[in-house]
């Protein structure tokens, strides 16, 4: 019990020196992510050119996930909690899955779900490299049509005790038709609008990833920590307990002893 | 001087957050430049040297990747690196730009192996002339 205790302790102390750094990065790149989504949108909602492929709906069920995970258990329900939205966002579509991160691509494999790429399993290791090939890979199989839709799942960083599981649709870009009346704005684009899209899109798809990443990892760091907290109580309540019981056991067995020579005596 | 709301923002953090004069980024199709009351407009950003007038003075960023746009008057510089003058690292690029150029004068290196390398060089060379504008 004493050496469980220990190791838990001393992941904990891990998980929070990584937390700081990885809070740091998430933080950093925070605005970056968020204003590029929010610019997208913003172009997005007030065009009215809509020649694109990106920003027209399709009715095809063939949807491309990427799943952000962790590349080790031991963190709460971290994992799991991905998973769990993946499922459920994906229930009634032909899913492709993009994993990122160990854990997701082996749960992805024990139930049989093909996955596109086995080449980013490894979540910690990703740069902000991969995440525009990846992105380029993905605008590639989108504009052939080999899926209808881009979503990522990630874990979203609130702060240390709170991360909330999200599903964020990247493509196609495709406006909220309530929200189109009264914002509509005429916007020049540089050369032409279909310039700009091709080359922005694969650009907003990898900085949202990266994002996304980002977020995941600092959250995957935090709920590590809360659960090896939480674990080192335990054993601390477990130890506190069994000392306790052993001293009672003890204390049982002299007494006997002693009523036993006191008995014998007489 | 009128001045505009801009913001630069990288994956590394905020870069700018603030009131500017003036704008010049290279875009893809050539150097554009934006003042206040500029029309919305959107354009993919190039590889070269960004400048912003704040305060009648002009600092000098590398300015590679990504878009800037242009939506009811807030600017928004979005691009995949910036690095404002004095913070490029110089003997960083000028040791990249030599890794690329060894690659390119490989015979051996492969089509990707040098599309890579170009665009590395490119970066190092515009870091480098960016940086004796500090």
């Amino acid at each position: 019990m004493e050496s469980t205790r220990q190791i838990t302790k001393a992941m904990e102390m891990v998980a929070s020196a990584k937390l700081r750094k990885a809070q740091n990065q998430a933080l950093a790149c925070r605005p970056y992510f968020e204003t590029l989504y929010a610019t997208i949108w913003d172009i997005v909602e007030s065009n009215t050119d809509m020649t694109s492929p990106y920003l027209s709906a399709r009715q095809g069920k063939k949807m491309a996930y990427v799943l952000i995970s962790g590349d080790r258990g031991l963190a709460g329900g971290y994992n799991s909690n991905v998973l769990k939205l993946l499922l459920s966002q994906a229930e009634g579509t032909e899913m492709t899955v993009l994993p990122m991160g160990k854990k997701g691509a082996d749960h992805l494999k024990s139930h049989g779900i093909s996955s596109l790429t086995e080449s980013y399993t490894h979540a910690e290791s990703i740069s902000m490299g991969d995440c525009f090939s990846v992105a380029k890979q993905l605008c590639k199989g989108f504009l052939k049509g080999e899926y209808d839709g881009v979503y990522v799942v990630y874990t979203k960083f609130r702060s240390v005790l709170s991360q909330t599981p999200e599903c964020l649709q990247l493509l196609p870009l495709q406006k909220d038709l309530e929200k189109k009346h009264g914002n509509c704005q005429d916007i020049v684009y540089e050369p032409d609008s279909e310039t700009v899209f091709e080359t922005i899109v694969p650009e907003y798809l990898g900085g949202v990833l990266y994002g996304a990443l980002c977020e995941s990892r600092a959250s995957e760091q935090a709920a590590r920590r809360t659960a090896m907290d939480a674990a080192t109580q335990n054993a601390q309540e477990m130890i506190d307990g069994l000392i306790l019981q052993f001293n009672r056991a003890r204390q049982a067995a002299i007494t006997q002893e002693i009523t036993e020579i006191v008995a014998g005596s007489q | 001087m009128n001045t505009f709301a801009l913001m630069i923002v990288t994956p590394d953090g905020v870069q700018f957050d603030g009131q500017a004069e003036e704008l010049v980024v290279r875009t893809t199709t050539g150097d554009m430049g934006i003042l206040a009351g500029h029309i919305n407009c959107v354009a993919p950003l190039g590889m070269g040297m960004a400048t912003v007038m704040v305060d009648g003075q002009k600092r000098y960023g590398a300015c590679i990747g990504g878009m800037v746009s242009v939506l009811n008057g807030q600017v928004k510089l979005v691009p995949t690196t910036f690095e404002w003058a004095d913070k490029i690292d110089l003997p960083r690029a000028k040791a990249s730009g030599q890794r690329a150029k060894d690659v390119l004068a490989d015979k051996s290196s492969t089509d990707t192996d040098l599309r890579l390398a170009e665009a590395r060089l490119k970066r190092a060379l515009i870091r480098q002339s960016v940086a004796q504008y500090k």
